[in-house]
C-alpha cells in the first residue's frame, strides 16, 4: 500500500500540471449502429452487431466480456483504427469513420492515447524516444517536447530511466512506459486493452492508479477493455459484451451492485489479488 | 510527423540493425565506387588529352584529306571493306584503300587565300639509319616531318620554340635514341646520322638494257634493275626530351619538310604512293578554323580542325569510360534488389512497430516516409563510402599509375568534389526508388492486423 500511495502522490502532482494545460474540450462519444463483419459470403463472421452506446466525456468505462466476444474490435472501431462496415462514431462533433484517413490519424494522435496488453514499447529505443513518438505523431514542436516527456516519465516513476533502452525494463516498467507514452500527449480519451493482463497484482494496481489518476485529474474519458472484474468495478460504468452485442450496461457510477457474477465470465468471482495475477494464464491466446 | 523526426527515427532504426545496414550499403558502395572511379578516370584522361592537344596542336591548324576516314581517325581500323573499286588516286594502308591527295590538289590548296603553309604529310620510311656515334650498326627507326608550329622540349642542343624551322640537313632525335646508343644527349648533338632510303627497281626499255650491257656488262644491268639506294646525311642539332605532354612522344627523327619531301619522292618513284598524300597540314589565314573547314568540305575535301581531332580522341575516351560506368551501373542494379529484399524483410519484422505508430496517429505517409528515409540513409552511407574510397584509393595509386603509364605530373584519376556529391545524391535517389515498394507495403499495413501479431 505504501508503494501505491507513492504513486498516487506522483500522479496527483503531475496531473496538477496537466490540468493547467488541458482546455476542457468536450468529447462525448456517440456510437451508432456499429456493425463489423469479417470474411466473405459463406464465411461471414459478425464480430460486432449493431452496437449503440453513448459515453459521456470524463467517465471511466470498462468493456467486459469473454475472449473473442468482440471487445478489442469495438475498441478499434471507436478509435478509428478499424473501419466497421456500418454505423458511425461521433466524437464531439466529428464522425471519425467518415473523416479522411489523415484527419482520423491526426485526431487519434492528438486526442487519444493507447495502452496494450503486450506493452508494444520499442525495445531498441530509449524510454525518452518511446514517449517522444506520441508527441512526434501529434506534431508537437521539438522545443516543447523535452519538458513534457520528462514530466510524463517522472509521473510513472521512470524519471531515472530516461536514457535506458526499453528492452532493459521489467514488464511493469514497460507498461508504465506505455502509460507515459499514452498520456504525454494529454489525450481526451484513453484506451486501454487489457492493460494489466500481463502484470502481477501489485504492478497492476500501480498501472490502474496511474490510469484512473490521469483521467480524474484531466477529466479524460477512460475506456478499459478487460476480463478482470475487479478492474472493471473501479470504473464508473461497465459494458458487458457477448458475441458482438451489448449484453448488459451498468450506468451506475460505482458498480458495486452490478458486480454480481457476469454471464460472460467464469462465475467464480473473487477479490483475491493472487487470482487476479493469474488472469493472463487463463486467457486463451 | 515532422521530416526531421522521421529522419532521426530512420537513422536510429538503422543504427540498431548495424550489420544489416552495413551489408546493404556495401552493395551500393561497390556500385558507387565503380561509377566514381570511371568518372575520375574519364576526367583524368580528358584533362590529360586536353593538355596534350593544347601543347601539340596549333588551334589554327587544319588537317585536310581527300578521304573522310583519314580525318575521322579511322586510319588504323581493320580492312573490312573487302573488294573496292580501283582508284588511281588511292593508296593502301593496313589493308584499306584510301583516296589520297595528289600534287594537283596541293597546288589547288596552295592557291587558296584562306589557308597558308600548306604542307603535305611526306611519308619517309627509311630502310635503316646509321649514326656517326655508333659506326658499326644499322638501326631501324621512324622519321617524321617537323610541325613548325609546335614547341619541343629539348634535353640538349638548340632550343626549338614554336615557329622554329629546321634547316635543310638538320635533324632532331629523341632522347630514347641517345639512351639506346649509350650516349648522353650532349654527345649526340653535333654528330651525324644517315637516313638510308631505297627506290624500287625502275622499268627499263630493252634498248636501255642493251646499252648498259654493252658498256658495263652483266653487273651494269643488274645494277640498273636492282633499284637505287640513297643515303642522306643529317646533322643532329637537338635531342628532344621525353615529355608526357608530347602527343607523339618523341620516338622518331624529325627533319624539315624539304628533306622529307626529297626522301619521300625518291623512295616512292614508280610506286602507287608517288606524290600522293594521306593528308596535308595547313594553317588558317582568314576566318575561324570552322569556317575554313566548312568551305574546304564544300569543295571536295575533308578537313578537320584541331578541335575536331580532339573530339575524336574524346569519343574514344568516352567509350572506355562508358564500359567502366556500365560495370558500376550493373553493380547498382544488383544493390537495388539487395535493398528491396532487405527492406521487405525489415517491414515484415517490424509489423508491430508499424502498427503501433499507426495507432499513435502516424499517417500512411509518415510510415512510407520512415522506410524511404531508411533506404535513403542506406544509399547515403553506401554512396559516401563508395565515393570516398574511390577518392582515397585514387589519391593513393595515382603516383604509381602516372609512373607506369609515363604521364609525368599528370594524374589519371581526378576527383571532383562536385561530381562526388552528385554521385552520392544520385545513389540516395536510387536507394529511395528501391525502397519505394517495401515502404508502400509498410504504409498499407493494417494497424489492427499489425497489433494482433505478437
Ligand atoms: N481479421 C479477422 N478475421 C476474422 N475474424 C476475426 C478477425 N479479427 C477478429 N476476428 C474475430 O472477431 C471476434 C472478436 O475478436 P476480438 O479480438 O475483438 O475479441 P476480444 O473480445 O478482444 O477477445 P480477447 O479477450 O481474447 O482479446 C473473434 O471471434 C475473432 O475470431
Ligand atoms: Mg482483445
Amino acid at each position: 500500500m505504501r508503494v501505491i500511495r507513492r504513486y498516487e502522490y506522483l500522479v496527483v502532482k503531475l496531473l496538477a500540471v496537466y490540468k493547467i494545460y488541458s482546455k476542457g474540450k468536450r468529447c462525448m462519444i456517440d456510437i451508432r449502429h456499429i456493425t463489423k463483419t469479417y470474411g466473405k459470403k459463406k464465411n461471414v463472421f459478425t464480430a460486432l452487431k449493431d452496437i449503440n452506446l453513448q459515453i459521456k466525456e470524463g467517465t471511466s468505462v470498462a468493456i467486459l466480456g469473454k475472449s473473442g466476444s468482440g471487445k478489442s474490435t469495438l475498441m478499434h472501431a471507436i478509435s478509428g483504427l478499424d473501419k466497421p462496415q456500418q454505423g458511425e462514431v461521433l466524437v464531439g462533433d466529428k464522425d471519425i469513420l467518415r473523416l479522411k484517413p489523415r484527419a482520423t490519424d491526426k485526431f487519434r494522435a492528438r486526442e487519444m492515447g493507447f495502452i496494450f496488453q503486450s506493452f508494444f514499447v520499442e525495445g531498441g529505443e530509449t524510454c525518452y524516444d518511446n514517449v517522444s513518438l506520441a508527441l512526434e505523431t501529434a506534431g508537437v514542436p521539438r522545443a516543447g517536447r523535452k519538458q513534457r516527456i520528462i514530466e510524463a516519465l517522472e509521473a510513472v516513476d521512470l524519471g531515472d530511466k530516461i536514457k535506458s533502452r526499453a528492452k532493459d525494463l521489467s514488464g511493469g516498467q514497460k507498461q508504465r512506459l506505455a502509460v507515459a507514452r499514452a498520456i504525454v500527449g494529454r489525450p481526451k480519451i484513453l484506451f486501454a486493452d487489457e492493460p494489466t493482463g500481463n502484470l502481477d497484482s501489485t504492478t497492476s494496481q500501480v498501472i490502474e492508479d496511474l490510469l484512473f489518476g490521469y483521467c480524474k485529474e484531466t477529466e479524460a474519458t477512460l475506456i478499459i477493455v478487460t476480463h478482470d472484474e475487479d478492474l472493471a468495478k473501479r470504473c464508473q460504468r461497465i459494458i458487458y459484451i457477448k458475441d458482438g452485442e451489448v449484453e448488459k450496461d451498468s450506468m451506475s457510477s460505482r458498480p458495486v451492485k452490478s458486480a454480481k457474477p457476469s454471464a460472460t465470465k467464469s462465475p467464480k468471482k473473487t477479490t483475491d489479488k493472487k487470482t487476479r495475477s493469474n488472469t493472463p494464464a487463463r486467457r486463451a491466446k | 510527423m515532422k521530416t526531421v523526426d522521421i529522419i532521426q527515427r530512420a537513422g536510429r532504426n538503422l543504427r540498431r540493425a548495424k550489420m544489416r545496414t552495413f551489408l546493404t550499403s556495401v552493395a551500393i558502395a561497390i556500385g558507387g565506387f565503380a561509377i566514381m572511379a570511371s568518372l575520375m578516370v574519364g576526367e583524368g584522361a580528358r584533362q590529360y588529352v586536353d593538355r596534350i592537344i593544347k601543347s601539340n596542336l596549333d588551334p589554327n591548324a587544319l588537317m585536310i584529306a581527300k578521304d573522310k576516314r583519314v580525318t575521322s581517325a579511322q586510319v588504323n581500323g581493320g580492312g573490312e571493306d573487302g573488294l573496292t573499286e580501283y582508284n588511281p588516286n588511292s593508296m593502301t594502308r593496313n589493308g584499306r584503300d584510301y583516296e589520297t591527295l595528289t600534287t594537283k590538289d596541293i597546288e589547288v590548296l596552295r592557291k587558296r587565300n584562306d589557308i597558308k603553309q600548306v604542307e603535305p604529310s611526306y611519308q619517309v620510311q627509311p630502310k635503316y639509319i646509321t649514326f656517326s656515334q655508333s659506326k658499326k650498326k644499322k638501326y631501324v627507326g621512324q622519321v617524321m616531318m617537323r610541325d613548325n608550329t609546335l614547341q619541343m622540349e629539348v634535353a640538349a642542343g638548340k632550343s626549338v620554340a614554336s615557329g622554329d624551322a629546321l634547316a635543310n640537313g638538320e635533324a632532331i632525335i629523341p632522347e630514347i635514341y641517345a639512351e639506346k646508343l649509350g650516349k648522353s644527349a650532349q654527345e649526340m648533338v653535333g654528330s651525324k646520322l644517315n637516313l638510308v632510303v631505297t627506290q624500287q627497281p625502275q622499268q627499263a626499255s630493252a634498248a636501255t638494257i642493251q646499252q648498259v650491257y654493252a658498256t658495263k656488262g652483266d653487273a651494269g644491268v643488274q645494277e640498273l634493275l636492282k633499284g637505287k639506294t640513297l643515303s642522306k646525311p643529317f646533322t643532329i642539332v637537338a635531342v628532344a626530351k621525353k615529355s608526357p605532354d608530347q602527343i607523339s612522344s618523341p620516338s622518331s627523327v624529325y627533319i624539315n619538310a624539304h628533306d622529307a619531301k626529297n626522301l619521300s619522292e625518291f623512295s616512292t618513284v614508280g610506286t602507287s604512293a608517288h606524290r600522293k598524300y594521306f593528308y596535308v597540314l595547313a594553317t588558317v589565314k582568314h576566318g575561324t578554323p570552322e569556317e575554313v573547314r566548312d568551305r574546304l568540305n564544300g569543295s571536295g575535301y575533308h578537313a578537320a580542325t584541331a578541335q575536331d581531332i580532339q573530339g575524336v580522341i574524346f569519343t574514344f575516351i568516352n567509350i572506355l569510360q562508358g564500359i567502366v560506368l556500365g560495370f558500376g551501373l550493373l553493380a547498382l542494379v544488383v544493390s537495388v534488389f539487395g535493398i528491396i529484399n532487405t527492406m521487405y524483410i525489415s517491414v515484415l519484422e517490424r509489423t508491430q512497430q508499424i502498427g503501433l505508430m499507426k495507432a499513435l496517429g502516424a499517417s500512411r505517409r509518415d510510415i512510407g516516409r520512415l522506410f524511404r528515409y531508411e533506404a535513403a540513409w542506406v544509399g547515403f552511407l553506401g554512396g559516401a563510402f563508395g565515393v570516398l574510397s574511390a577518392w582515397g584509393i585514387g589519391t593513393l595509386i595515382n603516383p604509381s599509375i602516372s609512373k607506369s603509364l609515363g604521364l609525368g605530373d599528370n594524374s589519371l584519376l581526378i576527383f571532383q568534389p562536385g561530381v562526388g556529391a552528385t554521385v552520392v545524391l544520385a545513389l540516395v535517389l536510387v536507394a529511395i526508388v528501391a525502397g519505394w515498394l517495401p515502404s508502400r507495403k509498410a504504409a498499407k499495413l493494417d494497424p489492427v492486423e499489425a497489433l494482433r501479431t505478437e
